[in-house]
């Protein structure tokens, strides 16, 4: 086994290489924009220079006179498009502003869109667009004149009286923390390719929920979702921005019908700031409360964040900060500060990034100021009953993955005075924070196909969107019908097949499993009832309980065994094939209804009968170079328990690149705005900053063994989102530990230090 | 310099609010730097009147071992010929602006983003993409079949030229030790993050590359 392939332990399922992993390394994995289809016109985006007013003229002239340029489109010549209702949450309209004016409420807001010949031909008369605006000053952020504040929501999670607790505790403290907005950039670009054959429409788009693009594509395009097929097979990195229908879509749809061809649309970097979401900019006042001895008997975090002017989009993180530890006393406030921005979205790990960031940097001022060591303090106030609601976890192994993280870094050598760790020009901090994440379970369809030869098919509507999804599926697949990995083929990514649910809140292989257990299990009991009520046979009379499946035979407990196709032959079939609903507990009762409708189901977390989290610890070692302040993160370590490991290598590597992430977000990622225009300054990928090789020398990932059979059928927690979460915690507190300095605003870079 | 064929229309300097219109400024003052790049023009020309940067330029490019024959707009990147002419669509476009490494492509033998580079540059040179790599048998090379062992890859998008970065690093000599790898890596960005098994699938193909 190699570092990329772990050895499983309980409960873990084999490192089985990825199903799709040839075909990525080929080439011959076929992205959205890698469709071949005939002979399509190209389009490019115009996008307003202005955050708010009124396009005041659109001149088209010089680009209508370019070369090969077919058609212009524009506020004027598409008011036939449906204007949706703007919904947070998977699959809906990902903003309220669709139309292309005249209102300007955002910077880079589309305006137009150049559709020509050639790409070249598109790009030149796009430069040709001539807009003049009746402009008004924008609010920007935090802070800008101009900006509405409200509450986001009615009620917050509370718990006895804070205050009070507050007043009286032995010791307290009151800091406040502040992160930046962030952009995905996923490598792959915002693409769209529409091809209509009479009143039938495909669309090539990479998509994290098939069905909800389906269905608000054909509300703004007013005709019947059946007539839409969206293809997807393979998703060139999301982390979010793709779960929600962007207004380029229905765009490209009218445009490709309009002019009677394939109309290919593929945004540019700097534009896939502005006309998709992103991770928005927070505020954090935290204040907590202790005994001497560590124990916390108050919490009260207020949170602010900013979304656009007409979308009231929010996180609210304080809903999973709260099941942390046993804090005695909570009090919580979230509000959201309206500014003139395109609407905020789904980012990796949208509420628990910015929050538990703040949550777990406090908790380290706290450890300092006790003078007590932070792995300590919480082990003092782990938590078996949430202090909020009174539930109960059902399982909790965030002390197992201190223990292991911690033995495995060395903590125990932890010199814990500022500055005390000094290797010659390099300042040496360690830090440690809580990485945790809510187990998501989303209503799902699936359907399972065995053949006599021990071939099964499985399809459904999931998306793989670098998760490693295929071969989980697969693999469970596998492990239930008793046949090999490679005689399964798995099926994602497509509109026609039985719906999925959203690729968020790390729900797929949790959910898609758990429905494909359901038609496996229905497949054996055919296979099984077949075998064992027959009159002939070696497995005639036996009891179906005494059955099992392995290497594609049906075997009972003494040995005896039947083949599939012999069972197959039996029952006069030449394939079963069964579809399953998984509606998870707590769903709606019209769930399964609602998903075929495009509405994403998700239940879990804190919101069942019982707490569902997957936890993590983590710590890292930075070095701070006393001359130049430069900051390096020269390893990291992350122990995590998520539930059941259906792979090792997979869940690896979305760790090892969740821990990767959350380096980004403490040291390289903002998206600098300028607060006169209220735009993005950084809109590229060589100044928005993410990690690259040469910032991340070694990371190990620990896998925690853990069996937790009430989350779902599966007992899978969900990994996708849990690693970049706390990490930047831990590398601003080892920043702090190696140079004295508290840094509370993200990202902590040179000038932070050097002043 | 290079003409800016690939800034944002409107939204970042608009012409109105710049003054400085970008299709006059390709015209009259970026072509004189343009035109060596482009071969069949003669000196002649350049002398006299810009050319049309639409007209359409007959072009062969030597892809993959094998020749296609092309009409090209003069202003067709390398990238878009390959995606959006030819059919090869494993090279990836990332930013489109020479910052993410996903287009990088064998020129020959060495490294070149395909986005920064005009197709008419590659005429005349062996171009290797990713559909290139592997044997006429489908055997992959060592640098793709190490990718698979060490699940150097998620999405798998910037795979392509992740790839074909990692020969020309290997086959640069800039592959001695994973700090130098991490290094001469530095320009394929991988947002997935699977740097620390891209280093260890180099290290493995180096091995046996024979490099």
């Amino acid at each position: 086994m190699s570092a990329a392939a772990p050895e499983p332990k309980a409960n873990m399922g084999r490192p089985e290489p990825r199903l799709d992993a040839r075909l990525k390394v080929t080439g011959e994995a076929r992205y959205p924009s890698d469709m071949p289809v005939g002979h399509p016109a190209h389009a490019v985006l115009v996008t307003s220079s202005i955050a708010r007013g009124r396009l005041a003229g659109l001149d088209t002239a010089a680009a209508r006179a370019v070369p090969g340029v077919i058609e212009i489109f524009t506020a004027e010549n598409t008011r036939e498009l449906k204007h949706l209702d703007y919904v947070p949450g998977g699959g809906g309209p990902s903003t309220s502003v669709q139309e292309l004016g005249p209102e300007i409420a955002h910077d880079g807001q589309i305006i137009a869109m150049v559709v020509a010949e050639t790409l070249e031909a598109a790009r030149e008369a796009a430069h040709a667009v001539k807009a003049s605006y009746d402009r008004q000053d924008p609010s920007a952020t935090f802070d800008s004149a101009g900006v509405e504040e409200k509450p986001a929501g009615k009620e917050f999670p509370k718990a006895g009286d804070a205050e009070a607790a507050l007043a009286a505790a032995e010791v307290t403290i009151a800091a406040e923390y502040g992160t930046p907005t962030q952009h995905h950039n996923a490598i792959e670009l915002f693409t769209t390719t529409c091809v209509w054959d009479g009143d039938r429409l495909t669309v090539h788009e990479p998509s994290q929920f098939v069905y909800g693009l389906k269905n608000a594509l054909a509300a703004r395009l007013a005709m019947d979702p059946a007539k839409i097929h969206v293809v997807s097979p393979y998703v060139g990195g999301a982390f979010g921005a793709k779960a929600q229908m962007t207004p380029r879509t229905a765009l490209v749809a009218f445009a490709a019908k309009t002019l009677g061809r394939p109309v290919k649309l593929v945004a540019s970097r700097d534009q896939g700031f502005t006309i998709a979401t992103y991770r928005a900019e927070t505020r954090h006042r935290i204040r907590l409360g202790a005994r001497r001895d560590g124990k916390i008997v108050a919490y009260t975090h207020e949170g602010r964040e900013v979304t656009s002017r007409p979308d009231a989009y929010k996180v609210a993180g304080v809903s999973d900060t709260v099941r942390l530890y046993d804090f005695g006393t909570v009090a919580t406030h979230v509000s959201v500060v309206h500014a003139d921005r395109n609407t905020p979205g789904f980012m990796r790990s949208p509420p628990v990034v910015p929050y538990v960031y703040a949550l777990e940097s406090a908790m380290d001022e706290l450890a300092v100021r006790l003078g007590m060591d932070p792995v300590e303090l919480r082990r003092v106030n782990d938590v078996t009953r949430d202090t909020v609601s009174g539930k109960m976890w059902t399982s909790r192994s965030l002390m197992k993955c201190y223990d292991e993280a911690a033995a495995a870094f060395g903590w125990a050598d932890h010199k814990p005075e500022p500055g005390a760790m000094r290797d010659g020009d390099w300042l040496i901090g360690w830090g440690c924070a809580t990485a945790c994440y809510p187990t998501h379970l989303g209503a799902t369809a699936a359907r399972v196909r065995l053949l006599p030869s021990g071939e099964v098919r499985v399809q459904v509507a999931a998306h793989d969107i670098g998760t490693g999804a295929y071969t989980v599926i697969g693999q469970q697949a596998a492990e239930r019908l008793g046949v090999p990995l490679a005689a399964v083929t798995v099926e994602l990514g497509d509109s026609d097949l039985p719906p999925g649910p959203v690729a968020g809140g790390s729900n797929t292989t949790a959910s898609v499993c758990s429905a494909v257990i359901k038609a496996c299990d229905a497949i054996r009991e055919k296979l099984l009832r077949a075998a064992s009520t027959s009159n002939e046979g070696p497995l005639a009379g036996r009891s179906p309980a005494e059955l099992s499946f392995t290497d594609g035979r049906a075997v009972a407990t003494d040995g005896a065994a039947e083949s599939i196709a012999d069972v197959m032959q039996r029952l006069g079939t030449a394939a079963i094939e069964e579809y399953a609903e998984y509606l998870p507990p707590g769903a709606p009762a019209d769930g399964l209804r609602r998903l075929y409708g495009g509405k994403a189901v998700l239940t879990g977390g804190p919101h069942g009968e019982k707490i569902m989290y997957a936890l993590g610890a983590e710590f890292v070692e930075v070095r701070v170079h006393a001359r130049t302040r430069e900051v390096r993160v020269p390893r990291a370590v992350g122990a995590f328990a998520g539930g059941r490991i259906m792979n090792t290598r997979t869940a690896r590597s979305q760790l090892m690149g969740g821990m990767i992430w959350g380096i980004g977000s403490a040291l390289h990622e903002a998206t600098e705005i300028d607060r006169r225009e209220a735009r993005y300054i950084n809109d590229n990928i060589a100044e928005y900053l993410i990690p690259v090789n040469a910032d991340v020398p070694s990371i190990e990932v620990i896998m925690v063994p853990e069996e937790d059979a009430e989350v779902n059928p599966a007992g899978v927690k969900g990994l996708g989102e849990l690693a970049n979460v706390g990490t930047a915690a831990a590398i601003a507190n080892a920043v702090y530990h190696a140079t004295g300095r508290r840094i509370r605003d993200l990202p902590i870079r040179i000038e932070d230090l050097l002043a | 310099m290079t003409p800016d064929l690939f800034a944002r229309p409107e939204g970042r300097s608009s012409p109105a609010a710049s003054g400085l219109d970008r299709r006059s400024f390709l015209g009259a003052g970026a072509c004189g730097a343009a035109v060596p790049l482009l071969g069949p023009v003669s000196a002649d020309a350049q002398a006299a009147a810009p050319p049309d940067i639409r007209q359409p330029l007959d072009l062969t490019l030597t892809i993959n071992g094998r020749d296609h024959r092309l009409a090209l707009d003069a202003r067709t990147t390398l990238l878009d010929a390959l995606r959006e002419r030819i059919g090869l669509t494993g090279t990836k476009k990332g930013c489109d602006q020479g910052q993410c490494g996903a287009c990088t492509v064998l020129l020959d033998g060495t490294r070149v983003l395909s986005c920064l580079t005009l197709a008419a540059m590659a005429e005349g040179r062996e171009v290797t993409t990713i559909e290139g790599l592997a044997g006429p048998d489908g055997t992959l090379h060592p640098m793709q079949q190490a990718f698979v062992d060490h699940d150097a890859f998620q999405c798998g998008y910037c795979t392509p030229g992740q790839i074909l970065s990692a020969v020309a690093c290997v086959n640069e000599g800039h592959a001695n030790d994973p700090a130098q790898i991490r290094e001469y890596m530095s320009g394929n960005l991988c947002r997935c993050a699977a740097y620390p098994n891209i280093v260890a699938a180099v290290e493995q193909a180096k091995a046996e590359m024979g490099a």
